[in-house]
């Protein structure tokens, strides 16, 4: 018991900080979202839950920034997810070349999104981006697309980037599930005269699975709040084709300045993170039990 | 391995505390070395000044292209003021609309800052972020008739400091060697798509549409300034009087589809950036930027032997032309209520506005200006002064759509149109958003 | 055999996505304007170190660099400090309390910035704290706790719980333990961890974006997001920002390389 109070020094300074700057505006988005705050004049009404009415029933910009969210998530999980169980199925032995291979791949990760944002911008850019130029110097000028202004395929475009960047750490943690699994389960196989198909299907799969769920969990929260990559790359646009919750509640918010309204959508999206990661918890927990 | 974590480690305890130093003993010296070049350049007015305390003005813009004008202009103002340093921080005019109000709340950025016309203006206004300037001497320095951006109540908020033409800028050349002739280019839209048949029949784009920023709503002007003549129409829009599912904005729509869908606007025209449309301009492959006047510096610095003309289509007929073209007064100086520094700020806007330093600016960036007194010998300038003078040019229309959120939803459906939306549908849609936002 | 080709064909392939962009992106910053667009792909004609000169000198850039470093360092640093006295108070104190402390922090992981930075922005401008690197470090630590307690705990709870009660015999006390027997036995848990803050710090664009103005106190991320504006029509000096910025995680990267990829899998896996 003695030791407990004088232990109590070492939770303050973290409780301090954290209580202050992180909880504290978490509550008080709470009670931002039932008033009409627009961020800039000291007066500001109640409207009770007005702005959660609106949000979903007169609001298009934000049910089309859920879906776009959806669309984004799906399609950039789907591709780092194939990607990178692809490619690290090839580089599962701690050979030399491979160990050089999962570390080229990984590089992007250490690239600020501001970054990668300019570099893909400008491979995507119409006529003289590197894209369209290799696409027509390689007879193919019928694929040449408006990557990131048909409101179409923009937030595809972006959901490549987002696999370009992060492939690569994917990777490593499907190599150290592969490498967990025992060699015995392949060499029985073997025996058992399994196909290559057969093997992954069996023995494989049921064995990475939590590092599968891992990495499907960890790309969807990526996901819903890749504010950077966005912002940097079409600032949501062409007409709200990329707008996503992250971005939404920024512009909402700072441009349109309406902060309450703002506030009231952060909380839609803290509910949504918040399963995705309690679902996320209860996933892994149940591989891990296994 | 674990000599190199607790390296690692070390590394990271040791180097905050190293780099606090550092930082420290970096702006003493860079404070230092100011104030040696000061004292160099301007030793007479350093021992007139020596009393004052040095202030350094934050001025906030979005013309990047302006910015070594801007730096020759500054250090001009400093050799006459050596206490007062000026520093420039320019954001892309995209991200300005989103920021500016913003960065301006605690006095520290912005003790002259720039803003657009309408929205921003507004949003700035109603943050109570302007200094009231009416009584600075300077603003008498300017047309009257042009600074009216700036008026509300009759309170002078902002000046509005240049005069641009929000409409195509074009390559005599291109249209001499295509055949195209520019008082009939702007007869009629007929007129108007025939150059631009004729134009790509030789071979160019004949319009650069940066449709991935400014475009939109740069061009959407003179698209419908005849459809629609009637000024206060947008702000019937505001209030629910007028719906841009009616016939004038649906045919501005079906206009620019025209352009798209015929191949008169460059492939890939959403997201075409606006440097990139003075790249295609500079570079002779596009005949036409559907931006404005201001574009014309940017261009001839990347190829200076162009010559270049501004023009607008007509998109209505000949007997229903009211308007030849389109005119803002924009980039509007104002100083930051907040401001610590408001003298030296309105110091600063008076040099800005004096004749000599006005001209300069003016001819250096090929931009005209809202001052009675300017010297413009740059030969676009004059140009431009000679041909659109004399027209009638509207005010840019959507300078009156001063709700962001409604401003971009009608942007909205041009880019929709633009990614093969049907015009009616696209219309329909941005009018459901903006009944959505007039009803919250 | 055949396998064998196809697969080193697949790897080299996408080794290719991966280096291309970035050859064109690092080619491009010793070229000009005009050679940028005759020549988008090809290695410069000849090496002008020009763009680095104009940003470092002309804008300055050791400034961003500097103000990065020191936010980083001192917010990664900090969080850790903080982090691992929070975590060995959970593993100590009593368990309820600690399963409290612990959920309190966790739940932090699922709170994304945006829906708290509305208050957050006025609660550190009413602090003074507006366009000062503190403001920014304080905001940093704030918001990366969470993830820090998290992964520190997990690990100090794999600690031998004999050790604590050996030490206590030995007459230690509270501050001795953590500091002579918990820390240096978390040193690889403590630099997984540290890395990957170090990379969440150093890259973040939302707070700088918030709570920075004034030129003098920007970060690397945010002074290259106001290139934009600024060199309009020079891709080349946008794209020698990128390559400055991100020289420090480079170097990091290749004498760190395997702490590196342990370090952001666990913050993946944990985070």
């Amino acid at each position: 018991m003695r030791a407990s109070k004088k232990i109590g020094f070492f939770i303050i300074p973290a409780l301090l900080i954290y209580g202050v700057f992180y909880v504290y505006p978490t509550v008080l988005s709470l009670f931002y979202s039932i008033t009409d705050w627009d961020g800039v004049s000291p007066a500001f009404n109640f409207v009770g839950l007005k702005n959660f009415i609106n949000l979903f029933t007169n609001d298009t910009i934000f049910i089309k920034s859920l879906t776009n969210n959806v669309k984004f998530t799906l399609s950039a999980s789907i591709l780092q997810f194939l990607f990178s169980l692809g490619l690290a199925l090839l580089l599962i032995k701690n050979t030399k070349s491979n160990v050089f291979f999962r570390a080229l791949y990984f590089f992007p990760t250490i690239l600020a999104s501001v970054s990668v944002g300019f570099i893909w911008t400008f491979l995507y850019a119409p006529n003289i981006g590197p894209i369209d130029q290799l696409l027509k110097s390689l007879g193919l000028e019928w694929m040449i697309q408006d990557w990131l202004g048909d409101k179409s395929i923009a937030i595809y475009s972006i959901a490549v980037v987002k696999a370009w960047f992060h492939v690569g750490q994917m990777i490593v943690i499907f190599v150290a599930g592969l490498q967990a699994i025992p060699k015995q389960f392949y060499e029985v196989a073997k025996i058992e005269g399994a196909s290559a198909l057969q093997t992954f299907r069996r023995v494989t799969w049921p064995m990475i699975a939590p590092a599968a769920t891992i990495v499907v969990a960890y790309t969807t929260i990526q996901t819903f709040k890749a504010f950077d990559l966005i912002y940097t790359m079409t600032r949501g646009g062409p007409n709200y084709s990329t707008e996503i919750i992250a971005t939404n509640i920024y512009n909402v918010a700072f441009r349109s300045n309406k902060f309450g309204y703002a506030a009231a959508q952060s909380i839609i999206f803290l509910v949504i993170i918040g399963a995705i990661t309690f679902l996320q918890f209860k996933l892994v927990d149940r591989y891990e039990t296994n | 391995m674990k000599k190199v974590l607790a390296l690692l480690l070390a590394v990271m305890l040791v180097i905050p505390v190293l780099a606090a130093c550092g930082k420290k003993a970096d702006t003493s010296e860079n404070t230092n070395v100011t104030d040696n070049n000061d004292k160099d350049n301007n030793q007479d007015n350093q021992n007139q000044d020596q009393n004052k305390k040095k202030v350094t003005l934050s001025f906030v813009h979005w013309r990047g292209e302006d910015k070594d004008a801007f730096d020759e202009i500054i250090s001009r103002f400093n050799e006459k003021y050596p206490h007062i340093d000026v520093e420039q921080t320019i954001y892309t005019s995209e991200q300005y609309v989103s920021t500016a109000h913003t960065l301006l709340q605690d006095g520290e950025a912005g003790d002259v800052f720039t803003s657009f016309p309408g929205a921003q203006f507004q949003t700035i206004r109603k943050g109570d972020l302007f200094d009231d300037i009416t009584n600075q001497s300077f603003v008498s320095k300017f047309n009257e008739a042009l600074i009216t951006a700036g008026l509300e109540d009759g309170v002078q908020y902002a000046v509005p400091f240049q005069m641009v033409y929000n409409q195509p800028v074009y390559n005599k050349k291109a249209f001499e060697k295509a055949g195209v002739d520019f008082e009939g280019a702007m007869k009629d839209w007929d007129s108007w798509l025939d150059a631009c048949q004729k134009l790509k029949d030789a071979g160019y784009v004949p319009i650069a549409f940066p449709g991935g920023d400014i475009g939109p709503g740069q061009f959407m002007n003179s698209m419908m300034m005849n459809l629609e003549p009637d000024e206060g129409i947008w702000a019937r829009v505001l209030s629910g009087e007028a719906k841009i599912t009616e016939d004038w904005w649906v045919k501005t729509l079906a206009h620019f589809n025209e352009l798209n869908s015929k191949g008169y606007f460059n492939t890939s025209a959403n997201s075409l950036k606006h440097q990139d449309g003075i790249n295609m301009i500079a570079s002779e492959e596009a005949a036409m930027l559907a931006t404005g006047s201001y574009a014309i510096s940017g261009i001839l610095a990347k190829n200076p032997d162009l010559e270049l003309g501004i023009i607008s289509p007509n998109p209505a007929s000949e007997g229903e032309k009211v308007w030849d073209g389109i005119h803002n007064a924009t980039f509007l100086l104002g100083i930051n209520k907040k401001s610590n520094h408001k003298e030296e700020a309105a110091m600063f806007i008076d040099f800005l506005t004096e004749k000599e330093i006005a001209s300069y600016y003016a001819n250096t960036t090929g931009q005209q200006l809202t001052l009675k007194d300017v010297e413009y010998t740059s030969k676009e300038l004059m140009e431009i002064g000679e041909v659109w003078g004399p027209r009638k040019t509207r005010t840019q229309p959507r300078f009156f759509i001063t709700d962001q959120d409604v401003q971009n939803a009608v942007l909205g459906s041009i880019q929709d149109v633009i990614s093969g939306t049907e015009p009616q549908k696209a219309a329909d849609n941005a009018q459901k958003l903006i009944d959505e936002i007039l009803s919250r | 055999m055949n396998k064998k080709i196809i697969r080193n064909i697949v790897l080299c392939l996408y080794a290719l996505a991966i280096l291309l962009p970035l050859s064109i992106i690092f080619f491009a910053t010793f070229k000009d304007g005009t050679e940028l667009f005759q020549n988008i792909a090809g290695l410069p004609r000849n090496f002008s170190l020009d763009n680095y000169y104009k940003i470092f000198v002309e804008e300055k850039f050791v400034v961003y660099f500097l103000n990065s470093i020191q936010t980083t360092l001192t917010s990664v640093f900090l969080t850790l400090f903080f982090g691992s006295l929070a975590a060995y108070f959970i593993i100590r104190c009593n368990k309820i309390l600690g399963i409290i402390i612990f959920a309190l922090f966790a739940a932090g992981m699922m709170i994304p910035p945006q829906v708290n930075m509305i208050p957050l922005y006025n609660l550190i401008s009413s602090f003074g704290l507006k366009n000062k690197l503190t403001g920014l470090i304080i905001a940093n630590i704030a918001s990366t706790l969470p993830v820090a307690v998290f992964i520190l705990t997990g690990f100090m709870r794999s600690i031998h719980k004999e050790l604590f009660g050996a030490s206590k015999v030995d007459g230690a006390n509270e501050w001795k333990i953590y500091s002579r027997v918990v820390m240096p036995l978390s040193l690889p848990s403590l630099s997984a961890t540290g890395i990957f803050l170090f990379v969440m710090h150093w890259n973040d664009l939302l707070y700088p974006l918030l709570f920075i103005t004034k030129r003098a106190k920007k970060t690397v991320p945010l002074a290259l997001l106001d290139f934009q504006g600024q060199y309009v029509i020079d891709y080349q000096m946008l794209f020698t920002g990128v390559a400055i910025a991100s020289i420090p995680m480079v170097l990091m990267y290749l004498f760190f390389q395997r702490y590196f990829i342990a370090g952001m899998s666990a913050g993946a896996v944990k985070g």
